[in-house]
Parts: C-alpha cells; sequence; structure tokens
C-alpha cells in the first residue's frame, strides 16, 4: 500500500539541495554581514560636542598630538581634557551655541560624554606608542581625518586587518617626523628605503591578547 | 594500575629508601589516592562537596528550566555604545595609561615595610616592595600582597555610624568637638584612648601631645600579637626597653625558640632576605648556615630547619636552660647566669640535641644566633641576650636599638587596668583606635561587657566589627594606603607613609584623632607628618620631596645601643623562675595559641585572597583547625575533620582537628584570628574563633586544657591533595655531603630527556626567551608569590566549596611535602609550581581551536577570547597548572573591587582557561618602553615577574635566558639545576634548583 506519491522520492534530494543552499546563504550572510567590514566599517555616531576635524586640523592645521597628547607615551591616544578646548575656546567663539555643551562640562566638572568610534574588544591590548615608535602614522589607521566634520571609522580594525600590517608593515611605515602628516607620500628614494624594513609586528598571541 | 609506578621507595644512591608523602592518607596508603585519583585530577575531599552544598542532578535540571526561560533573549547583534569621560581639568603629570608608582611603607605585623605602590589614573592597583628601602630591599610579604584589596573592601565603614543608624562627618565632628571641649575643661579627666602599638614617630609626637594638653587623660596600649615579652626581656637584661636587631646573613648557626622569625614575627621581610643570603650556595661560599628550631608547631621556620626539636611550649625554657648550662659546662662564660641555669629537668629532651647544639654554638662563635618568639616569656628572651652576648654574637648577628616609642606600656597589664578603671566607672568616653578587643581581649577581661558599660565609646575601624557593635559611635579609619604618616623601623630606618588614593570614605588616621583631641588647629595627617619631618631636620620643599620620591631618609633615627655590660643578676634571678617544671604527662594537654599564618590576630578575616590561600604547611583555606601530634591524635581516637571540644577551665570551644605533622605530642596548636562574627559577609562564621580560651594569665600557652571527641564532623576544603604527582620525587634535596660528592643530584632523579623533540623547533638562540629558575634551597615556603601573581593577574577567588571541588584558581602554588617513615618527624620540602612554559608543551597540541600557542620568545600564550572550554589543555598538562573557570567568578563585582583589577590583564568570564602567563603584560610594556625609547634590546631587570619581584628570599629570578650576564641565566646553569618531570620531555623554561639540607652530622636526621 503506497501512501507516499513518487515525487516524494526527490524529496531528500531537494531537502539536501535547499538545507545546502539556506545554510550556505545564511553562513555567507553572517560571514559578510557580520564581519567588521560591515559593522564596524564606517561608524559614524553623534558626538555631544560637534567637534570638527576638518576645521580644526584641515583648515587651521592643529597638529594631532595638540589634544591627543599621549599618543607617543602611552596605550592610549588620550582624548583632550576640556581643559584643552577650553585653552582656545575661553576667549574664541566663547558663545557659541555648539559650544554649549563644552563649558557646561567646563564649569560643572563633569566630563563630556564623548562616543568611542574606533572600539576594540576589551581583550585586545592595543598601543598606540609602539606603533608610533615603529613609524606608523595616523592616517594608516584612522584615515583622512582632516576631511572628516564626523569622525568616521575608516578601516575595520579587525585582527586580520591588523595582522596584515604585522606581517609586512613596510608600506604603512614613514619617517618618525611625518607620523601626524596626512597627506605624506614617499618619495622613491624613501619607498626604497622604507621597503628594506625588516620590521615586523607581533604575530604572536601574547603580543596584543594578555 | 595503568602501569603508573607506586611511591618510589626504591633504594637508590641518592635515595636511601625515603619516603615522600603529601598527607597522612598518602602517607598510609599509596595506592588508594591513586585509585581515587585515577583519570582525574580531582581528588575526593574527606568529605565530599555534595555535603557542603545541597543540589543534586534532580534540582539542578528544574532550576536551569526555569532559568532558561526568565533569561529570554538577550540584548541585540550590535555592540552598545561605548563612551570615553576624559578629565575636565587634567593634573599635571598624569599620562592615562602610564602607571606611575609612589614610595609609601606599611606596618606590616609589627615592622615597618617599605613599599612602592603602582598606581593607575589615580587607584592603586598593585605593591611592590622598595628597592632602596633596608627592610624590604625591593620584596614583601603575604600581607603587604593583600592590604591592596583590604583598602578596596566595599565592606568597610562608609560612613559614621552611630545607634545603628548611619550619620555623617559633620555630625560626628560637631559631637567630637563639644566632647573634647567639656573633657578638656576638666584637663582630660574621664577619657580614655585605647591604641595600638606603634612605629610612627608622627603619631607618638601626637599622643605625649596629649598627654601634655590633657594630663587627666589616660592612654592605654594593646595588640592581640604583643612583642612585650621581647621588650620586658631586653629590659631584664639591658636595664631599658630596646629592639633586638638581627642580621641573619651573618649567622651560620641559628636556634630558634618558638621563633617563626621566617613567617609571622616582625621583620620577617627582611629577615628572609637576611637568611637566604647565608643559606645560599653561592653567596654563602658554598657553607650555607644552619638552623635549628625548637617549636610546639610546625611553622614556616621550622619546616626549613635542617634540624626540628618539638617540644611544648612551656618546655622550650626547659631546653634553654639545659643547653645553656651545657655551654656554661664547655667553658662560654655565662657569669652568674651560668649558676642559675643549672637543674632544670631535662626529661623528654634527647641528649644529642643539648650536646651538639652547644657544640655546634661554640665551634660558630661570633656567627650564631639565638632568637625567641614572642610567645616564651621574657625571661627566656632575656637567657637568650646573655647566651648571645657570651656568644659574642652581640654586634655581629644581634645588635640593640632604641624602641621607637620608648614609653610604650607593658601589654596585657595596660589593658587590664584600663578594664579596671571601666569597671570602677572612671571612664566617661573611650575612644579606641584601630583594633578589635572586644574579639580578641583576653577573654577573662570580659572587655565587651565593660564596653557595654561606657556612657560614651568611640570605635575608629575600617570595618563594623565586633567592637564598633557595642562602641555607641563607629568612625571610618583611613587604611594605610590612604593615610599620611610615617614610619621608623626597628633598625631605625625613616619614612613617609604617602597615599596612593584620597581616603574612599573620608576616614581619619590615628594620629589625625590625637591631634584633634589634643586640639591642633592643622590636625590633617599631612600637615602633621610635615611638622615631624621639619622636627626631624628635613627642611624645605626640596627635602621634603626627595623623601617621598625615595621613601626613605639618608640618616637614621634611634640610638644604637652599645655593649654595655648585662645586667647578669637580674637575668638570672628571672631565668630561674623559668622552666622549672618537668615534662607534660601523658594525659596532660598544652594550647598553644599561634598567630594565624594568614589572618594573623583575625584582623584580615575579610580578605578573601588570604581566606582562600592555602595555609602554608596545612593547606587548608577558609577556615582554621586545631592541630593535633598523628599520634596524640590516634590515642585520643581523633580523625581529620572531626570536631573537639577543648576545655579550659569551665570555658569550652568547639573546633575541628586536624592532624598536623610536626606538631608536639602533648601541644594543641589553635590558630587564632578565626571565627570571626563582624568581619564582612567574607570573613564571617569562617573557621572556629579561640580567643574564649585565652586568658590574662596564660595569653600564649595553657597548659592543662582537656580535649573531648565530639560526635560531629566538619567538612574542610583543603588543596593538600589535589594535583597529586602521584609520588615522584619532584622537590628534589640532598644534604650538604651528598651535594658535595654529586654536585649535579637532581639529575638522577629527573634527568634531561635523553630523546629529541618530536617536531621541528623553532631556533631559540635568536632574540629574547624569557625563562625563570627557582631557588629551592631559599624558597622558605611563605606564599607571597601566590599572593602577588592572584594581585596582579586580577585572578579570582572561588570559595570554599569549589576549593573542595579542586577548582581553586592560584596560578602559582606552593606544593609543600613531607618527607620521612615518622609521621610525627617529618622533614619539609617546598615548590612553587606556575607553568613551566615548556618548549614542546603538551597542553599546546591538543587545543581544537588553537588558543594556547606558543610565542617565538618561549612563552606559552593563552588567548582568552578564543578559548571554548574543552579543557582537554588541563588535562594533558603533567604539572596541572592550568585553571579552568568552572562558574562566573567575576559576577557582580562591587565597584570598589573592580578598582583593584590590572587593566592591563584580561578579567577572564566563565568557560575559559587561565594560568600563568610569565606576566606577559610586564613583558610587552618592557617591549613597548625598550621600543619607544629606541632600543630593541631589553636590559636584564626590566621585566620583572610579579613573583619574583615579591619574593622576599629571591627564590624566583625571572629574564631572558639569552643572555648570558642575566641573574636568571646564571641561575639555571649552576650544577643542582633540574627540570620538574624533565625526563618526560616537556623541555620547561622554568628551572628549578635543588634544595641542599646541612644537617649536623652529630643529630639524628630523617635520612639517616
Amino acid at each position: 500500500m503506497q501512501i507516499f506519491p513518487r515525487s516524494l522520492n526527490y524529496l531528500p534530494l531537494v531537502a539536501a539541495v535547499g538545507v545546502a543552499l539556506l545554510g550556505g546563504g545564511v553562513t555567507f550572510g553572517i560571514w559578510y554581514y557580520f564581519s567588521p567590514k560591515n559593522t564596524q566599517l564606517g561608524y559614524a555616531p553623534e558626538q555631544p560636542v560637534p567637534y570638527s576635524h576638518k576645521l580644526h586640523v584641515g583648515e587651521l592645521g592643529i597638529d594631532c598630538r595638540y589634544c591627543h597628547a599621549n599618543i607617543e607615551r602611552s596605550q592610549e591616544a588620550m582624548v583632550p581634557p576640556t581643559q584643552a578646548c577650553m585653552g582656545c575656546h575661553a576667549v574664541v567663539k566663547k558663545e557659541s551655541p555648539k559650544l554649549a555643551a563644552l563649558r557646561a562640562s567646563w564649569t560643572s566638572g563633569n566630563p563630556v560624554e564623548w562616543v568611542r568610534v574606533h572600539r576594540l574588544a576589551d581583550y585586545v591590548y592595543f598601543d598606540h606608542s609602539v606603533h608610533l615608535a615603529a613609524g606608523v602614522g595616523c592616517v594608516s589607521c584612522h584615515g583622512r581625518i582632516d576631511q572628516m566634520d564626523v569622525v568616521r571609522q575608516d578601516q575595520p580594525l579587525n585582527m586580520g586587518w591588523c595582522l596584515e600590517c604585522h606581517r609586512d608593515p613596510a608600506p604603512n611605515l614613514r619617517p618618525k617626523d611625518q607620523i601626524t602628516n596626512m597627506t605624506w607620500t614617499p618619495t622613491p628614494d624613501e619607498a626604497a628605503t622604507l621597503a628594506q624594513s625588516t620590521l615586523k609586528g607581533p604575530e604572536q598571541c601574547s603580543g596584543c591578547h594578555r | 594500575m595503568l602501569g603508573v609506578p607506586p611511591m618510589s621507595t626504591e633504594k637508590t644512591p641518592l635515595n636511601s629508601g625515603r619516603v615522600i608523602w603529601r598527607s597522612l592518607e598518602e602517607k598510609e596508603d599509596p595506592s588508594r589516592l591513586q585509585a581515587e585519583a585515577c583519570g582525574s585530577d580531582v581528588v575526593k575531599q574527606h568529605v565530599g562537596p555534595q555535603e557542603l552544598f545541597q543540589l543534586n542532578r534532580r534540582k539542578f535540571m528544574t532550576l536551569s528550566g526555569s532559568i532558561a526561560t526568565l533569561a529570554g533573549v538577550e540584548g541585540c547583534i550590535r555592540r552598545p555604545v561605548e563612551n570615553i569621560l576624559p578629565y575636565t581639568d587634567m593634573p599635571e603629570y598624569v599620562n592615562p595609561g602610564v602607571p606611575s608608582h609612589y614610595a609609601s611603607v606599611l606596618n606590616v605585623a609589627g615592622e615597618a615595610v617599605g613599599i612602592l605602590g603602582t598606581s593607575r589614573e589615580g587607584r592603586p592597583t598593585k605593591l611592590e616592595g622598595n628597592p632602596d628601602h633596608p627592610t624590604s630591599r625591593g620584596a614583601t610579604n603575604l600581607w603587604v600582597q593583600s592590604s591592596i584589596l583590604d583598602l578596596y573592601d566595599p565592606e568597610r565603614l562608609q560612613a559614621p555610624t552611630t545607634g545603628g543608624a548611619r550619620s555623617d562627618f559633620a555630625a560626628f565632628d560637631k559631637f567630637f568637638s563639644d566632647k573634647l571641649n567639656a573633657l578638656r575643661a576638666k584637663a582630660g579627666a574621664g577619657l580614655y584612648i585605647l591604641t595600638q602599638p606603634s612605629n610612627s614617630p608622627t603619631y607618638l609626637r601626637m599622643r605625649q601631645l596629649v598627654v601634655d594638653k590633657l594630663p587627666l587623660s589616660r592612654i592605654a596600649v594593646y595588640s592581640p600579637a604583643p612583642q612585650s615579652a621581647a621588650r620586658e626581656g631586653a629590659r631584664l637584661a639591658l636595664g631599658a626597653p630596646a629592639h633586638a636587631v638581627y642580621d641573619f646573613s651573618r649567622a651560620k648557626v641559628v636556634l630558634a625558640l618558638d621563633s617563626d622569625f621566617l613567617g609571622t614575627e616582625p621583620g620577617s621581610v627582611l629577615a628572609n632576605r637576611q637568611y637566604s643570603t647565608a643559606r645560599d650556595m653561592e653567596s654563602s661560599a658554598g657553607s650555607p648556615n644552619r638552623l635549628y628550631s625548637v617549636e610546639p608547631t610546625l611553622s614556616i621556620t621550622g619546616s626549613n630547619a635542617d634540624h626540628r626539636l618539638r617540644l611544648p611550649a612551656q618546655d622550650v625554657a626547659r631546653y634553654a636552660r639545659a643547653l645553656a648550662a651545657e655551654l656554661a659546662a664547655t667553658g662560654v662564660e655565662l657569669g652568674q647566669v651560668a649558676g642559675a641555669v643549672r637543674g632544670s629537668s631535662v626529661e623528654g629532651i634527647p641528649e644529642p640535641w643539648i650536646k651538639a647544639v652547644a657544640r655546634d654554638l661554640v665551634k660558630n662563635r661570633g656567627q650564631s644566633l639565638i632568637v625567641v618568639g614572642p610567645r616564651q616569656p621574657p625571661a627566656l628572651h632575656a637567657l637568650a641576650h646573655s647566651l648571645n652576648r657570651a656568644l659574642g654574637n652581640s654586634g655581629v648577628t644581634v645588635t640593640y636599638t632604641e624602641p621607637v616609642d620608648a614609653q610604650e606600656p607593658e601589654n596585657f597589664d595596660s589593658l587590664k587596668n584600663l578594664v579596671a578603671v571601666i569597671e570602677a566607672g572612671r571612664v566617661d568616653t573611650l575612644l579606641i583606635l584601630g583594633g578589635n578587643p572586644a574579639y580578641d581581649a583576653p577573654a577573662d577581661l570580659k572587655f565587651g561587657d565593660a564596653l557595654k558599660k561606657i556612657p560614651t565609646s568611640i570605635h575608629f575601624t575600617s570595618h563594623l566589627d565586633e567592637t564598633g557593635s557595642l562602641t555607641t559611635w563607629q568612625v571610618p579609619r583611613a587604611h594605610d594606603l590612604e593615610s599620611w604618616g610615617d614610619q621608623q623601623s626597628t633598625r631605625g630606618d625613616y619614612s613617609v607613609q604617602q597615599p596612593l588614593i584620597a581616603p574612599l570614605w573620608g576616614g581619619r588616621t590615628d594620629a589625625e584623632v590625637l591631634a584633634l583631641v589634643a586640639g591642633e588647629p592643622n590636625w590633617r595627617a599631612y600637615n602633621l607628618v610635615q611638622g615631624t619631618v621639619e622636627k626631624r631636620g628635613f627642611r624645605g620643599e626640596l627635602a621634603w620631596r626627595r623623601l617621598l620620591h625615595t621613601g626613605i631618609a639618608d640618616t637614621r633615627f634611634g640610638a644604637v645601643l652599645g655593649t654595655a655590660p648585662l645586667r647578669d643578676a637580674e637575668i638570672a634571678a628571672a631565668v630561674q623562675k623559668i622552666g622549672t617544671g618537668g615534662p607534660l604527662t601523658e594525659n596532660t594537654f598544652e594550647a598553644v595559641f599561634t598567630l594565624d599564618n594568614k589572618l594573623y590576630d583575625g584582623r584580615y578575616a575579610n580578605n578573601t585572597w588570604l581566606l582562600e590561600l592555602p595555609d602554608p604547611i596545612t593547606r587548608i583555606t577558609w577556615d582554621n583547625a586545631a592541630l593535633f601530634a598523628p599520634s596524640t591524635a590516634k590515642k585520643l581516637g581523633i580523625a581529620n575533620g572531626d570536631l573537639v571540644r577543648i576545655t579550659r577551665g569551665d570555658v569550652s570551644v568547639d573546633i575541628v582537628a586536624w592532624l598536623q605533622p610536626g606538631v608536639a605530642a602533648q601541644s594543641i596548636i589553635l590558630p587564632l584570628g578565626w571565627g570571626r562574627t563582624a568581619a564582612g559577609k567574607n570573613g564571617n562564621n569562617k573557621g572556629f574563633n579561640v580567643y574564649p580560651l585565652r586568658t590574662l594569665a596564660s595569653p600564649h600557652f595553657i597548659t592543662g586544657v582537656t580535649v573531648a571527641k565530639l560526635d560531629k564532623k566538619y567538612p574542610i576544603s583543603q588543596t593538600q591533595d589535589h594535583d597529586s604527582m602521584e609520588g615522584r620525587p619532584l622537590a628534589v634535596d640532598a644534604t650538604l655531603a651528598e651535594y658535595k660528592d654529586t654536585p649535579n643530584f637532581p639529575e638522577y632523579k629527573t634527568p634531561d630527556p635523553a630523546f629529541g623533540p618530536l617536531w621541528k623547533m623553532p631556533d631559540y638562540s635568536q632574540g629574547e626567551q624569557w625563562g625563570m629558575t627557582i631557588d629551592l634551597n631559599v624558597c622558605t615556603g611563605c606564599n607571597t608569590c601566590a599572593v602577588a601573581c592572584q594581585a596582579e593577574n586580577n585572578v579570582p577567588v572561588v570559595g570554599k566549596i569549589e576549593v573542595a571541588r579542586g577548582r581553586e584558581m592560584h596560578w602559582l602554588r606552593i606544593d609543600r611535602y613531607y618527607l620521612g617513615e615518622d609521621a610525627d618527624e617529618p622533614e619539609v620540602a617546598f615548590q612553587p609550581i606556575a607553568c613551566q612554559h615548556c618548549e614542546t608543551a603538551p597542553c599546546e597540541n591538543v587545543c581544537p581551536v588553537a588558543a594556547t600557542a606558543h610565542s617565538p620568545e618561549g612563552l606559552n600564550d593563552i588567548a582568552y577570547n578564543r578559548c571554548i572550554g574543552t579543557r582537554y589543555c588541563m588535562n594533558n598538562c603533567p604539572y596541572k597548572v592550568r585553571r579552568f573557570n568552572f562558574l562566573n567568578f567575576n559576577e557582580d563585582v562591587p565597584e570598589t573591587r573592580q578598582m583593584q583589577f590590572n587593566p592591563s590583564v584580561t578579567v577572564r568570564f566563565r568557560g575559559v582557561i587561565e594560568k600563568c602567563s610569565y606576566c606577559v603584560q610586564r613583558i610587552e610594556h618592557a617591549k613597548i618602553k625598550a621600543r619607544t625609547e629606541g632600543r630593541v634590546r631589553i636590559r636584564d631587570g626590566e621585566v620583572v615577574s610579579a613573583c619574583a619581584q615579591a619574593c622576599p628570599t629571591g627564590a624566583i629570578t625571572f629574564g631572558n635566558i639569552n643572555d648570558p650576564n642575566a641573574v636568571v641565566t646564571k641561575a639555571r646553569n649552576r650544577d643542582r639545576n633540574y627540570g620538574l618531570l624533565a625526563e618526560i620531555g616537556t623541555r620547561p623554561r622554568t628551572r628549578f634548583l635543588g634544595k641542599i639540607r646541612n644537617p649536623n652530622p652529630e643529630l639524628k636526621t630523617v635520612k639517616a
């Protein structure tokens, strides 16, 4: 007594193909849409004070280190204290409504609650000072900050991306005095010297994971 | 069974049939232990964890089902917004992310220890020794390392409280100043202040000011761990109170009479350092010192002794008299004392112990040292001074200095007088500065009851403890790490104590309270200390800054008392009265009160690191126990874990019994400091309170207590049998004679593998290769390294139940082995074990996700984020040094506790393996610092692991083994080096140096 029609003979085959396609699709979807290139790249959150790097760095020419003073000394680049801003803005544009939150911070003593753009996981220990000592420029990881009104994450900052450079840093190196120069390109001589660098970043786990 | 060899009893030239065991159960029935441990690395405890925690499988399934439904879907996919909160007004010289170091000083167990505090953005996270400070020389001990946790204890008193209700400093200050004004009108009549002994010149200056300004007030001084016997003994001998300052580095023979100078006694950090200088084969030029120990309990000092005589505490005086009589008979000039020491009974004391020890002391005149512990009567201390002088040790191994507090009254008398005055109704106001007398005062004083009679009592305290519950006001007391103050060591080294953080809850220091009482307008401790510093001749800003920067003054204070003749007549008169009895009869027991190796007198009772640290000798966690000699316990029918009742007169205490090899036959050892009821939620009801047995007349040992076995058992969590190594000889040792005969003796027991590695090895001859050497000869087993590692690496605390399951998380453990056939007279060996960072690590190739890999510099790395918790690596490790987070031990961590976490090290979640990383965060910091300074090489000494830095003896050295001049390389190339279980081919980077015992051929040893 046949209760199943003959057409159902193809069911296992269809199911297998369907599962494979679905599985593959879901896997691909997760792999692509959940990868840092998609979830992190381009992250440009709104900040409590509408600070424009394009104005201050691009047009006014303030060096990165004026505000992010610790990059050569510490693991953190250090977002500047309100005091650094008030150094100018106690005089310049001191009534501007855009700076209301900044003035409130200065008078109340409460910090400005900046939103972190370049987020690394807690188990990653990244150190700015050693990258600067090696000769990696700010623009290599942070992109053209001097053209951003709102800071945007320019690179995926995932482990694979970091390892690419650690394995072959030469394309990203520059002379130490050009580190904060966003528009530096090497002369052929400089390029040749840098290409010969045998410097390598740590490739073992403990280099970044402690 | 499975081809595992039984405990090694084969007679080889270097084994001589010595039996090695870790617990009495293992000794009696080694196969039972192997059977239980078969296939797992957890050995069942005496009482199973099921009994501790009533949750069986069925209940678990029910619970987990309901939890799952309640949990719901957690959060969404995108990570939440993370804020950066910078300073508004940044202090100068602050580099966020770069730790700063401040020199300060702590008073630990009665002695000043110089420290360097590592501070991150204004909060201290780790304490190290100050290399410039003579009493620390860069090292620390258990209590220094764990005091950082006490600073952040969330259960500290957070505001003044009165009448059970929280108040504030404004209200308290008003109340206090009104009260003081009223008292000042009467010149202080009715005001009593109960304080603790202090070595702080500023504090003492304030105390004097109070006495001057309020002449009718009275100050009492009390500590449950007094050094009054030593002071009184020195006063007897020298005519004035004095500190005896020892120099163990110049002593070839040390006789410790009930003295734990390497453990709980003041000055132990420096004592460890000096002792190890004389012990180390290199610094002693091949002739190490010899330590004799006569004591009732197995202390850390006793476990390091070359010869140990176990005598009840009351018989130590008898032994000392007999020894002195022998010395006098062999010609040592003792004056009148010679006559006084004759005639004491030598029953129960083996003759070689008198004759051979006397000969050894005489042979090493001028290079020997006799030390007496604080439990022994003053007359014995005086006798030791006399003997030291007669043997020519005065001025060499022992010198005398003027005490910092020359006017400190006799400890127990002071408290007794105070209680008498309270009972007479003459106390109107009592201030208690720190301490916990309601808990630890001698029971017959009934201090707690007396407290209730006082109309106004104010307890300045860190926690709302047993004393605070009985006073009218409780006021937060500043922790040492948040106070301005100063300390002068017994040697005269003066340091300013500077706070590493502002008082978390506005606490007051003792000196500030006294200044307020005296009516000082500038009563803040900062001003008081500056006053003292100026008076001492350090004038001006530069001098002040230099003092703060180096942490030690460049001049010494406190007179060194010269070699005036000792007061023979007084010493003789006192000595005649001690040691007059005979030995204890078979059914008479003596109870000996010991300061706990971890909790001291109970002040650290809420410190989870110390609670969970396995006791260095008993390996018990979270509890104390009454220690019995195994033979005595057998006679009484007591087994491990039985509850017993110890009775003195009409007072009895129920306590769990523990069989401790090495305890004197008629002695019962009662560790103080446990069983607290108001310590905080970690420390409450842990262990058993033995203070009720302590009386004024016998605060150190009581003769004539009775023991009754109760019909109940008590679960004990201890790590003694955890990670058992199945009897293989691991802490390798040899006598001096054997060493001279075969300098590379460990190689015969654990030879380096004869075969090459199974796979192609990386080239380890280039660059930095990290390694460690642990010298077992100088390791005294103090366990400081274990706590330092816990502090540095955010190692969690798991609690008593999890320890019973074998899940303790200490990355570094100190294994303690007993050696010998006689369960009552063991020799002891210590071995610190952490990850050996094997070059061919068995753990690395079994990880299915490659979470643990080998770095090119020789480290065995672990990436916590990659670990999925299969625990295959933990299984495969032959040393059993990997720890798994079975539960989320960092759940709901209070905010202040979070402040202690080292931000350079991940705080691990449930489900990941962790282990010693050779302090990779320190290595990486050093590499980063080198590269930012433009160099590639790291200098020797720039990277020191936390354990190596904390070790007071310098047993652990760490560094680059490719550097032939590095300390670690020189250490590991010594002849007695070996790798742990080297023959199995793991090629560990940590090498050990075998222990050398220096027995006196005339005295019986375990090996004979």
